[in-house]
């Protein structure tokens, strides 16, 4: 069977590499006791594929991984491994998903970023917003693997929200994620890093991975075909 | 301080989650209810002190088995050090994010000779004076073990106690005393401390040197204190800790793997051999120990791979019977075995056909000598047939790369020697081609040879880096198709040297050479000659009393003092041996060769599985 895992990686685990929680998840599956499928031959490895890469550096509230494994209950799948995880990754919810659905990589085309900012009125942030609003392009050096182009952000920006966080507020972006178009959370961060500096940034994270359909958004769990 | 670490810090600084903590197995004590808290301290960056076996064991050791505390903490790399020092961010353990200065006791493992500086720069980083006469009784006491602590004098300005031999025991005792003797002024504190077997305290002895530079006598300066330090040893491995519950780091360390420590010491007796002295006699842990452990530890880590970690690890008497119980018992779900040194015999590469049945990769061998006649001075015994044999069995059961280390600058070396070396890789790379049809890349290291302390080379002279430069362009004059023959630095062995046989003096060298900016100098691309070079020059003092010259057979050496349990008697016979080309064997198989340590230190050889297993012997 195939599993769908929704998991949160909380702040404390903000510089892992993507190899890094690979292995982590691994050996957490081992600790756990999870019946996981191996692949046959040379080098046998779990068939685990995690969702659109978290960069370093930053954390994130929902994000997704695909096991395949033997018959197991998806509930009693998320007690073992919380009880074996470090405490600041956390699986939220599981499903069963069809053998043959595509994989994360391929579903996952939009993301959201949240960049929690101090010292700051509400007014500059509605400038700012605005001024990306009207702006036709919005061009920074791009931090992909085509380092030295320039990109350009804005037809890759669907919305920007201001919410009000604890002690900051929140620039909330959500943007186009994998292909044809990946809007970098440091791409964004040097965007705004051009207007407010980057002393006062002080946290940011993945809020969320989603699914866009036409103008509507799904979450991996809901939409696996 | 988490906070502004995790925010203004470590998004700037390569490989940030060596510095984050929190990983999984991780033991938090509590610091008011502990009562000696020690801050362990690797003088090198985290993924090499984490693969440390001795680190993982002390860590468990005082946390799971005492009611005192142990933290970790590494050296930082240079972008961090930069970083940490700009914003004021003292050296912290990775437990509780406390700086070093809290700590009862900052103790460093000295692992090479080499990790001296970044010892310095990590006490100057917490804030602790680098000099063990200026701190107060305030500040931690500052302490090392490990291998080099065998020969404690160059660092002895550094260190407030040295802790020598196994540290199982010794590391309590001493957490102990340093718990009941908090209210106690320094000096009274050290002169307790002094007593316990094991522990030496370089502050309480005074050294006086003839004309010539060499030492005159070495004089305890009070009452209590012992003339000699014998090194401690654990007489029985299976009763000793071992960590069911290690770390799992979160990056990819050197060593990232479940260990299991098959045995400690070594008793093949190679005359080159530091380890092989200081860790005798050879004490195996029994087969169904190790079993146990190899279950808890995989159960509780979830690695993926295990590997069975000594000095002679195919020497284990029971290592057949081990490696097929962990190939049945895990090899299905997806958990490799790994044999970290093979013993060049053909018994060892179908051991490693055993557990590689799927991967082939490198083989490799330490022939460490070129001609026969060289290998017996250094009493490696191995022929060239068992090379070539052990080679042939390789490549007809499907491997197709082999690494073989070597050394130069070997006592008594000839021109003849080198040629030796470069027609056993010769050879090597014929008999592979013979069997495989792939195309076969042989590669051969060769380090350069640095006398130690405590060995039966502790006498001899080290080559000169020019020397080795010739010896090395000699070696490369003709390129050869398929064979790879790379070199260490030749210049890093010459400190290494001075400071492995060095006396007090050096204190001050080190420290000159710390403040001009060395620091891991294990690694090439930061270390400085130069900086080396000009700081001897500085102190006035001449690297080749240490390097260059042969010593006579009574000179009193600095670390003579340090008690290993091998007579000296031993080691000069030894020699003498080595320059008749004798061989004195192994004596597990043959007698007793009177190395004096089972009758001196009360412990005697500890071979497990010996009964029914047929020690297979390359002599
Ligand atoms: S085999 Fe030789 S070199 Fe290796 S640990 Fe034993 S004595 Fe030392």
């Amino acid at each position: 069977m195939r599993l769908r895992v929704q998991y949160s990686l909380g702040p404390d685990l903000r510089f892992l590499s993507h190899l890094d929680l690979m292995h982590m998840v691994e050996r957490a599956l081992r600790r756990a006791d999870i019946p996981f499928l191996l692949s046959q031959g040379y080098n046998p490895h779990i068939h685990l594929s995690l969702g659109t890469v978290l960069p370093v550096g930053l954390w994130g509230q929902q994000e997704y991984f695909d096991l395949e494994l033997e018959e197991m209950y998806p509930q009693l799948f998320k007690q073992r491994m919380n009880e074996v995880l470090p405490p600041a990754m956390r699986i939220q919810h599981c499903r069963l998903i069809p053998l043959e659905a595509p994989s994360l990589m391929k579903l996952i085309n939009t993301a959201t970023y949240v960049f929690c900012i101090t010292d700051v009125s509400k007014e500059q942030l509605n400038t700012l917003v605005r001024n990306w609003y009207e702006s036709s392009a919005l061009p920074v050096p791009s931090r992909g693997k085509k380092k030295d182009r320039v990109k350009d952000l804005r037809k890759g920006i669907y919305r920007i929200n201001i919410n009000h966080g604890e002690d900051a507020f929140q620039l909330e972006f959500l943007v186009s994620a994998g292909e044809p178009l990946n809007i970098r959370y440091d791409e964004l961060l040097d965007l705004i890093s051009a207007s407010v500096s980057p002393r006062l940034i002080v946290d940011y994270f993945r809020k969320g991975n989603y699914i866009k359909k036409k103008d509507r958004l799904y979450s991996p769990l809901e939409k696996v075909m | 301080m988490k906070d502004k670490l995790f925010r203004d810090i470590l998004p700037w600084v390569s490989k940030p989650i060596r510095y984050t903590g929190g990983e999984v197995n991780i033991i938090r004590k509590d610091w008011q209810e502990s009562k000696a808290k020690m801050a362990f301290a690797f003088p090198d960056v985290y993924e090499i002190g984490m693969s440390h076996i001795g680190g993982k064991i002390l860590y468990g050791l005082v946390n799971e088995k005492s009611q005192h505390l142990l933290e970790r903490t590494y050296a930082p790399w240079p972008d961090m050090e930069e970083r940490m020092r700009e914003e004021k961010i003292p050296l912290y353990t990775l437990e509780s994010f406390t700086p070093l200065k809290d700590f009862d006791v900052v103790g460093f493992s000295l692992q090479y000779e080499l990790t001296i500086t970044n010892v310095l720069n990590m006490l100057d980083l917490a804030g602790i004076p680098v000099l063990a006469e200026q701190r107060s009784d305030q500040d931690p006491l500052i302490t090392a073990g490990g291998p080099v602590a065998f020969n404690p004098e160059p660092f002895a300005d550094f260190f407030d106690v040295f802790l020598i031999g196994d540290g199982e025991e010794l590391l309590l005792e001493f957490l102990d005393m340093v718990d009941q003797t908090r209210n106690l002024e320094r000096r009274q504190r050290l002169q307790k401390m002094a007593e316990i077997p094991g522990i030496y305290v370089p502050s309480l002895y005074e050294v006086e040197y003839h004309e010539d530079g060499t030492i005159k006598s070495r004089v305890p300066l009070y009452g209590g204190v012992p003339e000699r330090v014998r090194k401690r040893v654990i007489p029985d491995l299976d009763y000793a800790y071992f960590p069911d519950k290690p770390i799992i780091p979160y990056m990819n360390i050197v060593h990232d793997r479940a260990v299991l420590e098959v045995m400690r010491g070594c008793q093949r007796g190679c005359r080159f051999c530091h380890a092989g002295v200081v860790y005798r006699p050879v004490r195996e842990r029994s087969l169904e120990v190790l079993k146990k452990q190899a279950e808890l530890q995989l159960k509780n880590t979830g690695y993926e791979e295990i590997s069975l970690a000594s000095l002679s690890t195919l020497d284990y008497t029971g290592v057949d019977r081990l490696v097929r119980h962990l190939v049945c018992s895990y090899g299905e779900r997806g958990i490799g075995v790994s044999l970290p040194s093979l013993r060049v015999d053909a018994f060892s590469i179908d051991l490693a056909n055993e557990v590689q049945k799927v991967r082939k990769t490198t083989l490799t061998l330490a022939p460490e000598a070129g001609s026969q006649r060289l290998r017996d001075v250094i009493n490696k015994n191995v022929s060239e047939e068992q090379v070539i044999e052990a080679v042939e069995a390789a490549f007809q059961s499907g491997w197709n790369a082999v690494k073989l280390y070597f050394m130069i600058g070997l006592p008594t070396e000839t021109e003849a020697d080198l040629e030796g070396i470069l027609d056993l890789v010769n050879k090597v790379r014929e008999t592979g081609q013979k069997y495989s049809r792939r195309s076969v890349e042989v590669r051969a290291s060769i380090a350069a040879f640095v006398p130690k302390a405590h060995t039966p080379f502790q006498w001899v002279v080290q080559n000169t880096a020019g020397e080795l430069e010739d010896k090395r362009r000699y070696m490369m004059r003709q390129k050869r198709k398929g064979i790879k023959l790379s070199f260490h630095e030749s210049y890093t062995s010459l400190v290494e040297g001075a400071l492995a046989r060095g006396d007090r003096r050096l204190g001050r060298v080190i420290f000159h050479a710390w403040q001009n900016g060395c620091k891991f100098d294990s690694w090439s691309e930061y270390f400085q000659l130069d900086q080396w070079v000009q700081a001897f020059q500085a102190c006035q003092i001449d690297m080749d009393f240490y390097t260059q010259r042969m010593r006579s057979m009574d000179e009193i050496f600095p670390w003579d003092f340090i008690d290993t349990g091998v007579s000296r008697k031993f080691l000069q016979s030894e020699y003498n041996k080595a320059l008749q080309g004798e061989l004195t064997p192994d004596c597990r198989i043959a007698d007793c060769t009177g190395c004096g340590i089972c009758s001196g230190l009360g412990v005697e050889l500890s071979l497990k599985e010996a009964g029914d297993y047929a020690f297979k012997s390359p002599v």
